[in-house]
Parts: structure tokens; C-alpha cells; sequence
């Protein structure tokens, strides 16, 4: 019967980590779009929204954890699972609140390592995997496509340097809103896959699913919804942060950004040496920006950003392993879990309540 | 030991094809909206052949891109 409920708690759980990883990300894909006027915000939106939907049916090949590459999958539990999300989903939402765009895979990384940590000790992190899978492709996404997205912008104002600025900007526009479309297909089918894993892995150690099976359709429907829901959210304050904060953007900008960004995404994919959309894209605006004019970019904006990268897995981790240990203080029943859902649902409300309170939310009007 | 942790074949691959993905992309639309601009001046001004001349180098510019495209679609159902 315990076992039941944790394993309802822990999909439940990461269908609300999927939503808030699409509200979270709808920045990667939208802000350069929305920023240079390519798209209306409610159109990029839920175009984003339909496509992330769509691209989380396009593969399931990897829906695999991706923690499974950086801790002992034969320690893992459901409730280290359950634990790992509610530490990826409050990293999430603290960085959103701040809008700051941080990695939601760094953040489910961090949070599930910190609560095998927590439930067994470091014996349970596989180091090479933590260091190839996560830690060498963190710094290599950004300094990649802030180096394309630098010399591609370099690149298109000279090729179009003497035409006119209407058809320059209405064409860069045009492009944007194929290589938006690019990026959240390419973003559903990439992070909808987590979900998916993390709950094949939790049915299969539950004995609900065999060791080798595939994601049944309806977890690959309630997390292609999950994520889609969470796009149309739409994070406004993190929107706000990459299409304004980091450099005021043109149309060629927009389009070198988002354009390096597909190429670095894609190449990364085919090659298998995972890259974190969030990193790249943000990466490509810099790169954009200090193609035109290294003063172009908000280097405070920037260095915001890369303190929240840092802290990612450390925080996430932190907060991981925290509830893994509070949820122990009840025993190895659900009665952990549901308490630190009911505490979390408070809090969720309690935000919500206070924000009504004090006013409008950040929203496409508001700015 | 880091070559092996870091899967260096893989990342060099990741990093070639996404310079030349990247940038060729971005030359690539560019010289499309390039062509278009030259075509509409060159028309204005009544030099027929080389207005065309320029449309079909932007033409098969934004041709190009749309390989590209179809190719980084392909890339995501093959994975």
C-alpha cells in the first residue's frame, strides 16, 4: 500500500517538475523571438507550447534518466527520486523568482544526487559521469555558442550591412520564428524525455514495468502535457531577463542567437555530448551581443546568471538531500513523502496568496 | 584520464558541426535576405539580369537553410 502511494506521489512529482521545467525554459525558446518582435508574446508562446507538445512524442530513445549516468542506479529509490524533484523544483522556481534561467537538467541532476548522497553516502555518485556528462558539458555549452552566435552575427552584418533595415529586420524576423520553432521541438524532445525516465524508472522499481521497457503511452501523453502546459505559463520574469536584461536585442541578433543555438543543440544531440539548452542559448545572446560591441552585453546581468549556474547542482543537491533526510525522519513509508507534498502545496499557495496580494504578476503586457 | 571522462571524439564532433552548422546557417540566411534586398534595388533601378542573378543566389541560399532545417529535424527522430 506505501509503495503505491509513494509511487502516485513521485509521478505526480515529476509531472509538476515537467511543467515547471517548460515554465521555466519558455525563455530559451521565446525571449529572442518575443524581444525583436518577430512573434506577439501570446503567439510564441503557445506556438512554443504546441511544439514542445509535439516534440516530446518525436523519440523516446533516451528516456532514460539522466541521472542514471552520475549515481548507482541500484541504489535508487523512489523516494530518493521523489526527494531529488522536490529539490530540482524548488531550485526552479527560487532561480524563476529571481528570473534567473538556470538549467532545470543541472537542477534534477544536483537534487537527485543530493538525496542518494543523503540516503547512502558518496559511494552512490558515479564521479566520471558527474565530470563528463555534466560538469566539462556546463562549460563548454555557453563559451561554444557565445563564440558561433559571435562570429555568426559578425558574419551577417556584413553580408547585409548595405541593404536596407526593412527588409533586413522583416527577414531576420522570419527566420526567428523557424529557428524558435527548432528549439522547442528540440526542447520537448530532450526535456519531456527526463519526465518520462524518471517515471519508467520509478513504475520499473515498483515493480510495475519490466527492466527493459519503454515509457507507456500515457506517461509519454502526461508529460508531453505537462511540459506544454508549463511553456504556455510562460516564465515571464526569466523572459523578461534573456530578451531584454542580458543585451537589447536586433533582429540579427535574435536570429544569430537562436540560430547557433539550434546548430550547437543539434550537433550536441547527434553526437551525443548533451548540452544544456539553457547554457546555450543564454551563451548565444552574450555572443550576439559582444559580436556587435563587447560593451553590448550587461556583463552584471551575465554574472548573475553565472552565480546561479554555479549554484545549481550544490543548491538543488542541498535541498535533495535535506528532504530525502526529513522524509527519513518518518520511516521508509509514504508518510514522508505526503508531508513534504502537503508542505510544499502550502508554500506554492502561500506564494501565490502573497503575490495577489501585492499586485500583478510579471506577465507579456505587464513586461 | 580527462580524455577519457570527457569523451573527446564527441566533443570535438560537437564542436565542428556546431561552428559550421552555426555559423553557415547564419551566412546562409543571411545571403537569402541578402538576395532579396538586391533584387528589390536592382529591379527599382532596371537591371533585370542581375536582379535575377541576386534572386537566385538568395533563393538557393534559403533553399540551403531549409536543408539544414529538415536535416536538424531528422537529427532530432534519429536520436
Amino acid at each position: 500500500m506505501d509503495s503505491d502511494v509513494i509511487l502516485v506521489i513521485v509521478v505526480a512529482t515529476a509531472l509538476a517538475f515537467d511543467f515547471t521545467n517548460g515554465f521555466h525554459d519558455t525563455a530559451n525558446v521565446v525571449a529572442t523571438s518575443i524581444s525583436t518582435g518577430a512573434a506577439r508574446p501570446q503567439v510564441a508562446i503557445g506556438f512554443a507550447s504546441l511544439l514542445n507538445f509535439v516534440g516530446a512524442f518525436i523519440s523516446i530513445s533516451v528516456a532514460a534518466t539522466v541521472a542514471k549516468d552520475v549515481v548507482d542506479a541500484e541504489v535508487i529509490t523512489p523516494t530518493i527520486v521523489f526527494a531529488g524533484l522536490i529539490g530540482a523544483i524548488a531550485w526552479n522556481l527560487i532561480t524563476w523568482y529571481f528570473g534567473l534561467p538556470s538549467s532545470s537538467s543541472h537542477a534534477l541532476i544536483g537534487g537527485v544526487v543530493g538525496s542518494a548522497v543523503a540516503a547512502v553516502g558518496f559511494d552512490a555518485v558515479i564521479a566520471e559521469g558527474l565530470v563528463g556528462k555534466v560538469l566539462i558539458p556546463a562549460v563548454v555549452a555557453p563559451i561554444l555558442a557565445f563564440l558561433v552566435a559571435g562570429a555568426a552575427i559578425g558574419i551577417s552584418y556584413r553580408v547585409v550591412g548595405r541593404q536596407r533595415p526593412g527588409i533586413v529586420s522583416r527577414g531576420y524576423r522570419y527566420g526567428q520564428i523557424v529557428s524558435g520553432g527548432l528549439l522547442a521541438l528540440a526542447h520537448g524532445t530532450n526535456d519531456a524525455q527526463k519526465t518520462m525516465g524518471i517515471i519508467t524508472l520509478a513504475l520499473i522499481a515498483s515493480g510495475e514495468l519490466g527492466a527493459e521497457a519503454d515509457p507507456p503511452f500515457w506517461v509519454i501523453a502526461s508529460s508531453a502535457t505537462a511540459i506544454a502546459l508549463g511553456t504556455y505559463s510562460g516564465g515571464w520574469r526569466i523572459i523578461k531577463t534573456t530578451g531584454t536584461r542580458i543585451i537589447k536585442m536586433d533582429a540579427a541578433q535574435g536570429f544569430s542567437a537562436q540560430g547557433a543555438g539550434s546548430a550547437v543543440i543539434l550537433a550536441s544531440t547527434h553526437f551525443g555530448f548533451p548540452l544544456s539548452t539553457t547554457h546555450v542559448i543564454n551563451g548565444g545572446i552574450m555572443g550576439a551581443g559582444a559580436g556587435k560591441r563587447l560593451s553590448a552585453v550587461r556583463w552584471g546581468v551575465a554574472g548573475n546568471i553565472f552565480v546561479a549556474w554555479l549554484l545549481t547542482l550544490p543548491a538543488a543537491a542541498a535541498i535533495g538531500g535535506l528532504t530525502y533526510g526529513f522524509t527519513r525522519i518518518f520511516g521508509t513509508g509514504a508518510l514522508g513523502p505526503i508531508l513534504v507534498t502537503l508542505m510544499a502545496l502550502s508554500l506554492v499557495v502561500a506564494a501565490f496568496a502573497r503575490r495577489a496580494q501585492r499586485g500583478a504578476p510579471v506577465t507579456a503586457a505587464g513586461g | 584520464m580527462i580524455a577519457t571522462i570527457v569523451h573527446t571524439d564527441e566533443l570535438l564532433q560537437t564542436v565542428a558541426a556546431s561552428v559550421i552548422a552555426g555559423i553557415g546557417v547564419t551566412f546562409l540566411f543571411s545571403l537569402g535576405i541578402w538576395g532579396a534586398g538586391q533584387f528589390t534595388e536592382l529591379s527599382r533601378s532596371e537591371r533585370p539580369v542581375a536582379a535575377t542573378a541576386a534572386a537566385v543566389v538568395g533563393a538557393v541560399a534559403l533553399l540551403c537553410v531549409a536543408g539544414a532545417v529538415a536535416t536538424g529535424i531528422v537529427v532530432m527522430t534519429h536520436k
